[in-house]
């Protein structure tokens, strides 16, 4: 399947879904609507179905092969689709990680090992001081800039609190 | 009136403004010397610090940033032949064999003082023509503003990308995510967790979707730019150097503001169109792209000159032309005041320190540029892969202090994953947020009008204003269309 067949029938699929399910079920109307006034749901039915047709349009461009947009290439460093699918999971993996570490570790912490683990993950291994100044140093800093400065208290963990951090 | 301004004068001229400001120009020219950073991302990581400030102050440190960010982007252009921003693509074109011949100096200062002069008149044509178009604005109905609306998002969508197909795909997706929380009668719409029942803010959205794009992409792509610094060299211009190109910064700081102040069309158009046109009307047109400072200048008036204009649709009928006025549009939001018509005539006072305020900018943009210069080689050095993550870690915190919200935080790692599906598909980000910010005074428009019509959907074409920007809208997409159907021809041409 070629990007521009994939890419039509994903936004096509995304915007019905919207429509038929999401919509649905997830946009109430209200038993009363004052006047003349159209209901909550017409908008966003009206925008998923124009987003449907879109997606049709660009599965039809596709097909035929007409109209189509220059893709512009994407510049690697030449490893193998599978590495970057890898890498790209390790990202998602890493922010969804973050999400669950912070009600253990508190958020300066999760903060430092989400840092640190980027810096990891774009493949830096040449300035190790920076790196550790970053990940460690950065969320400190910006703790107490917060904290001092403006007063916003950042989520405990449930772990450090229990070990007194 | 003359009092308003010098009350005015005195609100903006105190030590605490003139150093936000001073950080704001500064802290821009840094992030736009730095490849992989853009004024857009200077201006979203310092909303969640507006949060803070008094609502001048916040507007103005966007505003020193932006101009800043414009300017610094020229840096990296001249110094690594790596433009920091889009709209400095042109400078490079000159700007680095100028670098080359051992005269990067000359060339940063050109640099300099033509985005400070494209500054300033684009200052004063932003206090000359906003007020009259906001007077003009507040005859218009919600039909009439629906419309413009629709007119100021296929412009977006037509100009960002290469498809304009993907333009409106992109804001379609925009508008349904605006859609998300409580509507004007009290329905909550896809409110799939008690979190979603207040709608997405928009700093996680923007902020996830053009800041944290670029760190996913470093980690998938690992693609890091590979260029030499070129020393500063030669420094000074000299008077006469100036003066042959002062006629290419006039007409380039005209286009800039003409540009900036049509929704949709910005900075980046402006500087390929003046460059175009001081390539076409000079007489040492064929230097340039050899090294010729007439490039420079006609490129970098440009991009400042759109800077100050981009803010007239925005402050006299709210309607932000690109992202960064988008997040101004946020800004102002946050701040409790509300861009269009009636703000000329609610906070005038503000207005008016707004515009000494972007006045002031002008002159510490120079001051910048200057004080700057030699620390730019360095800065213009940063490893990517140390940078991205910071970018990262701002974000994390800068958001969470806004809300003191983990689901804000979870938004904005997600429309960061959005956001790199995204630029994988080749589906531009822009329409993306512009639609995001204005679909909530699309929607209530809409609704208003055919509530006002008793659902009789003609309202929207009923009077020659909605006439106006119906022919814009439909004038816009010919355009487009025929401009890829022209670039699809050559391509196909150069395939056979």
């Amino acid at each position: 399947m070629t990007k521009p067949l994939f890419r039509g029938l994903l936004i096509a699929a995304f915007f019905a879904l919207v429509a038929a399910v999401l919509i649905p079920v997830y946009v109430p109307r209200p038993a009363f609507i004052p006047g003349f006034a159209p209901p909550p749901d017409m908008w966003p039915r009206t925008v998923a179905l124009i987003g449907t047709g879109l997606g049709l349009l660009a599965i039809v461009q596709a097909v035929l092969g007409r109209g189509l947009p220059n893709e512009e290439l994407i510049e690697t460093d030449g490893a193998p689709v599978a590495t970057m699918v890898l890498r790209a999971l390790g990202a998602a993996a890493a922010f969804a990680g973050f999400v669950l570490v912070v009600p253990l570790a508190g958020f300066p912490i999760a903060a430092m090992a989400l840092t640190g683990l980027c810096i990891l993950l774009t493949g830096e291994r040449g300035h190790v001081l920076w790196a550790l100044a970053i990940s460690i140093l950065g969320p400190l800093l910006l703790l107490t800039f917060f904290q001092q400065a403006l007063g916003t208290q950042f989520p405990k963990g449930m772990l450090t609190t229990a070990i007194g951090i | 009136m003359m009092n308003d301004i010098l009350i005015a004068l005195q609100a903006v001229a105190t030590f605490e403004n003139l150093l936000i400001m001073v950080a704001g120009i500064w802290g821009g020219v840094i992030i736009g010397a730095i490849p992989g950073m853009t004024g857009t991302m200077a201006v979203t990581l310092a909303l969640p610090f507006t949060f803070y400030m008094a609502p001048v102050p916040s507007i103005l440190l966007l505003v020193a940033l932006y101009k800043g960010s414009t300017y610094g982007g020229s840096v990296s252009a001249i110094l690594i032949k790596t433009p920091g921003t889009a709209s400095a693509a042109c400078t490079a074109l000159d700007g680095y064999p100028l670098a080359q011949q051992g005269k990067a100096g000359k060339a940063l200062n050109m640099a300099l003082y033509s985005s400070v002069t494209g500054d300033f008149i684009s200052n004063l044509s932003l206090i000359f023509l906003a007020a009259p178009l906001a007077m003009l604005a507040l005859h218009v109905g919600p039909p009439e503003y629906f419309m413009l609306m629709l007119f100021a998002l296929t412009t977006v969508a037509g100009v960002s990308g290469n498809s304009l197909l993907l333009g409106l795909v992109s804001a379609a997706m925009g508008l349904l995510l605006a859609t998300a929380g409580e509507d004007m009668y009290g329905s909550f719409r896809f409110a799939f967790t008690d979190d979603m029942q207040a709608g997405l803010s928009v700093a996680p959205v923007l902020i996830g979707l053009f800041a944290l794009p670029e760190l996913i992409k470093m980690i998938v792509m690992r693609a890091a730019p590979d260029q030499e610094t070129a020393k500063l060299g030669d420094q000074k211009v000299s008077r006469a150097e100036f003066l042959s190109s002062l006629k290419s910064i006039l007409r380039g700081s005209s286009i800039g503001v003409i540009m900036g102040a049509i929704p949709g069309i910005g900075p980046s158009a402006a500087a390929f169109f003046s460059y175009g046109e001081a390539q076409r009307s000079s007489k040492n047109g064929k230097n340039f792209g050899k090294g010729e400072l007439e490039g420079i200048a006609a490129s970098e008036s440009a991009n400042n000159g759109a800077c100050g204009a981009t803010m007239i649709p925005l402050l006299a009928l709210g309607v932000p032309g690109d992202v960064i006025t988008g997040v101004m549009l946020g800004a102002f939001m946050i701040q409790g005041l509300t861009p269009g018509p009636l703000l000329f005539q609610t906070n005038m006072h503000e207005i008016y320190m707004l515009f000494i305020g972007m006045l002031f900018s002008s002159v510490l943009l120079f001051g910048a540029g200057k004080l700057t210069m030699r620390m730019f080689s360095y800065v213009a050095h940063i490893p990517q892969t140390l940078l991205t993550p910071t970018v990262l870690l701002l974000c994390l915190f800068g958001i969470y202090s806004i809300s003191s919200s983990m689901f804000d935080v979870t938004v904005l790692l997600v429309m960061g994953c959005v956001g790199f599906a995204m630029f994988l598909l080749n589906i531009p980000a822009a329409p993306f947020l512009i639609a995001f910010i204005l679909g909530p005074m699309i929607e209530e428009n809409l609704r208003r009008a055919l509530a006002l019509s008793r659902g009789e959907p003609g309202i929207l074409l009923s009077s020659p204003i909605t006439w106006v920007f119906a022919a814009l809208i439909v004038f816009v997409v010919g355009l487009t269309v025929r401009r890829e159907i022209q670039k699809s021809k050559e391509r196909k041409a150069l395939i056979s």
